[in-house]
């Protein structure tokens, strides 16, 4: 067959078909990344905006416009929205799309789970937003400390929803995590064995064992919160034996690796974008793939550092203190690999390397305000202070909106097939980085100066209004900033420059294919001999016999995890819609859980149940292999 | 592990593709991962179980909860876990039918493991019940937690009893019964950690050996 035949039947074989069933059933993971991070950017700009409103209620002193529940509704739903339905989906929408191109895969190990998780995301943040809208959203907090969050003081079902949309979103996550983990162990191209991985790829596979581990500390905590808010059991409550550090105990177990895992694929983004735009290989490669797994496996041991104020043994303390200090030192050591890559690099200076090269100096400035409150006295005097605010917005801005926005100016011409523009993307830049610096920088000065977090208003006379000023000045200019990119990207699907295969001259397979990527990615599956396989005289299309095309259906090589040495074949499902209606009945299963309408709730679980064998079922279909 | 490598002996004469066998493991995989964040749900409960308790004096100590309900419970799953076994080693020699009868008696004990758990409830919420205290709400979230695994593997059992089997060269019906095999022992395997640490453990406590 020549080639031109070839490539037009395996369209036919994975090409979702262009009709309103097609859009819903579609389970091409190029479509579900997208969807991921359009539908992540939306939960940005929601908590973006909430966190404005914050700011106008924060500019002067006394101010009255926001009441004080209004406030603690707007913390909450702020700070929950960005850490559970932003910044991890983000990174989620970046590696489902990019990560098979990267691996030459066809698709993800499980297409329809991958369907199934972004469904119960978006749903489960639906779930989250019927509260507000309710005008009872969650206030206390992203992390909702008991007793606060009793239903003795707190009786609206805000935190009912907090938890249940938290239970059925770790649903989502673990199931991607697993996804993740097949994909990425069993279906690497031949010859991309464990050391010839993306750095990309071990960051991705670090935080999905880490979410396979941490997840569940956090269902049992938003179980139990339930169970005590609406069943009347005593987990929480004092009176009868309960503990309430016992939800702290649970829920930083799980979120403290949540950190790592909202951080490191974002550190995996900048160790694939910094060497490509420094012109040489990363340096340290097995040192940063050590420090990543390390950073993940560590992240278990440090979650007390968020409870030194509880009162604790010495002992525990300064174990866990060590704890904390010790991480440092493995980001330390991905900090140092990229500096060296630029210093022995020769820099090209793209829109997506400024975001990168701004990241790494957010992150010094974040981590070394980290360390420091990692010093046991030292969080005495800050801990619940603005400083801490300061660390945090720090570290995550740094550490996961720059690098994801240097993934947007590198990525998207992959995706949409269009060059975002470079002057633009610069201009972001230079205002988002003022904002972000101008806005929160002063926070450390206030947060040292006493000013607690989570209050509503202060007092005049206590000289923290020009700060707080500032800082308002700040946020809306990063604002701003986020603004100009988002202009870029749209005014770039239309009118962006083409961008052809490989705009950025970069090393890893998925800049082997098209822009935008056919259906099935590539005629022929590559074979990869290097770490950098599109600088080292890449032989993709060097399938003479055509024993790599595998058009016989929608199949994809499988290879061992360690030499990714090729041994079997995997047959990839069809377009199926049971996914979607299967995480609508979750949502309706959930929904009915929060208003304690148990037989709506039994009736919904039925229906999973049906759905389930109906996805599950096997039908008749060895025809289409011979 | 065994479980993790794609099994070396040859079961299902099916046709390769384009030179490579069908993969059929990937399924195992995710069920081996599913397992072990429920697992690690299980540990955060015990875990829950041993704060409250390090917290206070009094833990299931006057009246800790009686062994034989437990233990018949106990007997009955890992003997089911057995009769699963022999199931699955017949669906590997390709005996459809003897699996599918193993699969039903293991099915039945499950059915029976419930019905003693109803009599241990209905026998234990006399003197206990998850609004008492903290003590009861763990015991009885653990428990439940876990009679609820136990309803969902059976679900899976009774599914994977029911699916038709083609012939072999088109679908292998191992996989399935492998998987809830896999699902079942674990679900097993935690009620023994649910009667060593809720049951046994406090009884120690009061009347040592």
């Amino acid at each position: 067959m020549s080639t031109t035949a070839v490539a037009e039947r395996l369209k036919n074989i994975w090409e979702t078909p262009k009709t309103p069933w097609g859009w819903f059933a579609t389970v091409d993971h190029k479509e579900i990344g997208q969807r991921y991070l359009f539908t992540a950017m939306i939960f940005l700009i929601v908590g973006g905006v909430e966190a404005l409103i914050m700011r106008i209620q924060l500019t002067r002193p006394d101010q009255m416009m926001l009441s004080p529940e209004m406030y603690n509704q707007l913390f909450s739903m702020h700070g929950i929205t960005m850490i559970f339905w932003y910044a991890q989906p983000i990174l989620s929408g970046f590696a489902i799309y990019v990560i098979p191109l990267m691996i030459g895969a066809r698709d993800m190990a499980f297409p329809r789970l991958n369907a199934f998780t972004y469904w119960v995301f978006v749903l489960s943040g639906i779930l989250l937003y019927v509260s507000p809208c309710l005008g009872q959203a969650p206030h206390g907090g992203w992390f909702s400390y008991m007793p606060y969050t009793s239903y003795r003081f707190s009786p609206s079902y805000g935190l009912d929803f907090y938890a249940l949309s938290l239970i059925m979103f770790t649903i989502s996550m673990t199931g991607g995590a697993i996804n993740f983990i097949v994909t990425i162990l069993r279906l690497r191209a031949p010859g991309m064995s464990l050391n010839r991985m993306p750095l990309f790829l071990y960051s991705t596979l670090t935080i999905s064992w880490v979410s396979v581990f941490a997840m569940p500390s956090l269902t049992a905590a938003c179980v139990f919160m339930e169970l005590d808010r609406r069943w009347g059991t005593h987990f929480y409550g004092i009176a009868n034996g309960g503990n309430p550090v016992l939800w702290q105990q649970l829920f930083w177990f799980f979120a403290h690796p949540w950190v790592y895992i909202i951080f490191l694929p974002a550190t995996g983004m900048l160790s694939m974008i910094i060497p490509v735009f420094s012109r040489r290989p990363i340096v340290g490669y097995a040192w940063v793939a050590t420090a990543t797994v390390l950073t993940g496996a560590i992240g278990f041991s440090v979650w007390l550092h968020h409870m030194f104020t509880v009162g604790m043994s010495d002992m525990a303390m300064s174990f866990f203190s060590a704890g904390s200090m010790m991480i440092s030192i493995f980001t330390t050591i991905q900090v140092f690999a990229w500096v060296a890559t630029i210093w022995k690099g020769r820099l090209v200076m793209t829109a997506s390397m400024y975001y990168a090269l701004g990241s790494v100096a957010l992150l010094v400035i974040g981590g070394l305000n980290g360390t420091f409150t990692g010093i046991i006295p030292v969080d005495w005097q800050a801990h619940n202070s603005y400083y801490v605010v300061a660390h945090i917005h720090y570290v995550l801005i740094g550490g996961n909106v720059f690098p994801v926005f240097a993934a947007f100016y590198y990525w998207l011409p992959k995706m949409t097939g269009r060059m975002l523009n470079e002057t633009l993307g610069k201009w972001s830049f230079w205002v988002m980085f003022t904002g972000l610096n101008v806005g929160f920088f002063p926070m450390h000065i206030v947060g040292l100066m006493g000013m607690p977090r989570r209050i509503f208003t202060y007092a005049p006379g206590l000289s923290l209004g020009p700060l707080n000023m500032v800082e308002t000045i700040g946020a809306f200019v990063l604002g701003i900033g986020i603004l100009l990119t988002l202009i870029n990207i749209a005014h770039s699907l239309r009118h962006g420059r083409l961008a052809g295969r490989n705009p950025w001259n970069a090393d890893t397979l998925e800049w082997a294919t098209d822009s935008p990527p056919e259906p099935y990615a590539r005629v022929h599956l590559p074979t990869v001999t290097t770490r950098h396989p599109l600088w080292d005289d890449f032989d993709e299309e060097d399938d003479p016999d055509d024993s790599r095309v595998f058009a016989e259906g929608r199949l994809t090589l499988v290879s061992r995890w360690t030499d990714a040495e090729p041994f079997a074949i995997a047959k990839m499902p069809k377009e199926t819609i049971s996914p979607l209606l299967l995480a609508l009945a979750m949502f309706g299963f959930f929904l009915a859980l929060a208003f304690q309408h148990m037989w709506l709730a039994l009736a919904a679980f039925i229906v999973m149940l049906l759905l389930s064998c109906y996805w599950m079922w096997p039908r008749e279909q060895g025809e289409e292999i011979a | 592990m065994a479980t993790m490598t794609q099994t070396e002996e040859p079961r299902f004469p099916r046709q390769p593709v384009s030179g490579y066998p069908l993969d059929d493991n990937r399924g195992t995989w995710a069920v081996a991962l599913i397992i072990a964040t429920e697992a690690t749900l299980f540990v955060c409960l015990f875990a829950s179980y041993f704060y409250l308790a390090s917290n206070k004096n009094r833990w299931a100590v006057d009246k800790p909860p009686k062994l034989h309900y437990a233990l018949i419970m106990l007997i009955i799953l890992l003997a089911s876990s057995v009769v699963l076994h022999m199931g699955e080693r017949q669906v590997k020699r390709q005996r459809y039918t003897a699996a599918r009868i193993w699969l039903g008696l293991t099915i039945l004990m499950g059915f029976g493991f419930l019905a003693v758990s109803a009599l241990e409830y209905l026998d234990h919420w006399k003197t206990l019940t998850p609004y008492s205290d903290s003590y009861g709400s763990i015991f009885y979230t653990i428990v439940t937690f876990h009679a609820a695994h136990v309803i969902v593997g059976l679900l899976i059992l009774i599914y994977t009893l029911l699916i038709p089997r083609y012939s072999p060269a088109l679908r292998s019906p191992y996989r399935p019964y492998h998987v809830a095999t896999l699902y079942w022992h674990f679900v097993d395997i935690v009620w023994v950690f649910v009667v060593a640490l809720l049951y046994v453990m406090p009884n120690l406590r009061v009347y040592g050996f």
